[in-house]
């Protein structure tokens, strides 16, 4: 256990040598909120407006639901694994008696922390700046519910990372492209990060829901939100388990197939 | 027999995808990939003794480096076998890799940004040593390696010797009992070559680690290797005692012989291949099967005052093996 502690200790150091780099990603997501939130100001601009079942009230407490639940979820260094399966950086990591994956999941820990903190001070001030209707959440059980949709999210997060990243053991130049696809387009406009994904028509909201997309985004800020209560919460968190374990046994499958090709580049 | 490595019969091959030229030979290859073996390894064989050093040697792309990063686990054979220590290299196990190092010249596990201190307390945890072995094995490597001063300064600020330094105090920190250097003395200033070299050869002494160094510098082999492994396109040519490389591979010998008079000196060219010519003194190289006769004629035809046959250096012989030029091709 103490391997994984130190581990955590030396990643928040470097993110901290990284000053400038993390400064620049806070800044970064801001700025998208502050986007998001100028886009649906215009759309709710007409005093009473309705938007797919969305009044400016609620779509604005969506939105600064979401900073929270961004940087906790979508704060992953895991990012970086792909490039170090391209270049054999990974080969630093194999020589040593420890696990590759919770060496990862440790240094993600440790990013969410830092980010969380930091997501929780630019809250304060967007929050004192654009003065949003805001909804605290104060019923314990569907705080703890919350928790539970947060750790799922995270896992599936961190599954699909790691799916993504062992693609460079059989194409080394698809690293970053396919990271793309996924994370970026995938991702952002599937999990909710967006828009939210009730404002879709209904079939496509049902098959979007079947996908472990909104899971990670969507979903955990619905439970907060109280939105989704009784037979739809049970159902939502047996979907999202089912990802959970299906992302992880795959991701174990991938790899230990991927590590047989793996070439260990460099020299 | 107690036997700390065994391989038989490996044989690495790597798939590679061909690419063309060109935006078109990019898309091409993205829907129709033309594949192509590399053999790498093409059946290697060979077994080490604990406590051995052995030097491995061969030009460049023959196979050492493939060699090194099957056996301490990081790629999967094609075929063959494989065993370090009773264990297979394969299984990552963390027995097993807490007792072995390798130590590659350019990959590093230093994290870039932070002084290495921070690096040496993270392996302590991940090798899980208690406070006792750790100070004592870094209060060790610190003053062999002498780099008291720089394990405090961010890594990305120091040299590459520095860092190499660094580096295989990172490595060496557990105390490995088998060692895998590639190119160990590479980059390093002449000064800093030779102390790694007495370094390498304490530490095989002192803790009876088992050794395995590739290397392209003389040197290092000279004093370092008592055998050597020869490989050339993943094939081993030669695996024996150093001297035993030169009787093998050296196909001539080489006559020196101080002369009274310089007369008729043009016609030394009958005699051998004439490799030096400072008059009075010759050297000679002359075929090993006809060395007598060679040596005869000269004494007969020429006023010599002093003759010796003697064996070609073996840093001619090594250094022919580095070129690959050891079939003769
Ligand atoms: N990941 C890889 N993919 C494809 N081919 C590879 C890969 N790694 C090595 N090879 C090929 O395998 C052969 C052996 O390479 P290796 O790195 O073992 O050589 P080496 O003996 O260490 O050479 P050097 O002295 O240059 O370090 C070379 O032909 C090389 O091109
Ligand atoms: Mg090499």
């Amino acid at each position: 256990m103490n391997k994984y502690f130190q581990i955590f200790k030396i990643s928040f150091q470097e993110e901290f040598t990284y000053k400038i780099n993390f400064v620049m990603w806070r800044v970064r997501n801001v700025f998208q909120i502050i986007v998001t939130y100028y886009l649906w100001d215009t759309i709710f601009s007409a005093p009473g407006r309705e938007v797919f079942g969305y009044d400016r009230a609620k779509i604005m407490t969506y939105i600064f639901t979401l900073i929270i639940v961004r940087s906790i979820v979508l704060s992953a260094r895991a990012v970086d694994v792909s490039s170090d399966v391209a270049e054999g950086n990974l080969s630093n990591y194999l020589i040593r008696p420890m696990s590759y994956f919770k060496y990862w999941f440790t240094r993600d820990i440790a990013s969410k922390v830092l980010n969380l903190f930091f997501a929780a001070g630019e809250f304060a001030i967007l929050f004192v700046i654009l003065k949003p209707p805001f909804f605290f959440q104060t019923n314990i059980y569907v705080f703890l519910s919350f928790l539970m949709a947060i750790v799922l999210a995270i896992l599936i997060y961190f599954s699909l990372l790691f799916i993504i990243s062992a693609v460079p053991f059989w194409a080394p130049e698809l690293g970053w492209g396919s990271q793309f696809l996924v994370i970026i387009v995938m991702l952002e406009f599937l999990s909710g990060a967006v828009f939210p994904i009730d404002i879709l028509p209904g079939v496509y909201q049902k098959i979007v829901m079947s996908l472990p997309f909104p899971y990670m985004i969507f979903f955990p800020v619905q439970v907060y939100l109280g939105k989704i209560t009784g037979m739809s919460l049970i159902q939502g968190f047996v979907i999202s388990i089912a990802w959970a374990v299906a992302l992880y046994l795959a991701m174990r499958y991938v790899w230990s197939r991927g590590l047989k090709e793996y070439q260990a580049f460099g020299r | 027999m107690d036997r700390a490595i065994i391989v038989d019969h490996l044989v690495k091959n790597f798939e590679v995808i061909q690419k063309e030229p060109g935006l078109t030979g990019a898309v091409k290859s993205l829907f129709s990939p033309t594949k192509k073996q590399v053999h790498a390894l093409r059946g290697v064989s060979f077994s080490i003794q604990t406590g051995e050093l052995v030097g491995f040697i061969g030009p460049n792309g023959a196979g050492k480096t493939t060699t090194l990063k099957t056996l301490s686990g990081l790629l999967y054979p094609t075929s063959g076998f494989v065993s370090v220590m009773e264990y297979d290299p394969w299984e990552r196990k963390p027995e097993f890799l807490k007792q072995i190092a390798l130590v590659m010249g350019q990959k590093n596990q230093l994290w870039w940004d932070l002084p290495a201190i921070e690096t040496f307390e993270l392996n302590r945890a991940i090798y899980e040593l208690n406070t006792r072995e750790y100070e004592d094995n870094l209060k060790e490597l610190v003053e062999l390696l002498e780099i008291g001063k720089l394990i405090n300064i961010p890594v990305r600020k120091l040299s590459l010797g520095q860092r190499m330094r660094m580096e295989l105090t990172a490595a060496l920190l557990h105390k490995p009992k088998v060692l895998f250097l590639d190119e160990p003395t590479i980059g390093l200033d002449l000064v800093a070559q030779q102390k790694m070299r007495d370094f390498i050869y304490e530490y095989n002494r002192k803790y009876q680690a088992t050794i395995i160094l590739t290397s392209h510098n003389m040197d290092d082999l000279v004093d370092l290797a008592r055998r050597v492994i020869v490989v050339d396109e993943g094939k081993i040519l030669f695996d024996g005692a150093l001297e035993e490389l030169v009787e093998k591979f050296a196909k001539e010998k080489i006559i020196k012989a101080t002369l009274a008079k310089s007369d008729g000196i043009v016609d030394l060219e009958k005699i051998g291949k004439v490799r030096k010519l400072a008059f009075p003194e010759v050297v000679i190289s002359v075929p090993r099967n006809a060395i007598a006769v060679a040596a005869a004629e000269l004494l007969q035809n020429f006023a010599v005052d002093d003759l010796t046959i003697e064996e070609i250096p073996i840093e001619d012989v090594i250094r022919k093996v580095f070129k690959g030029g050891i079939f003769g091709k």
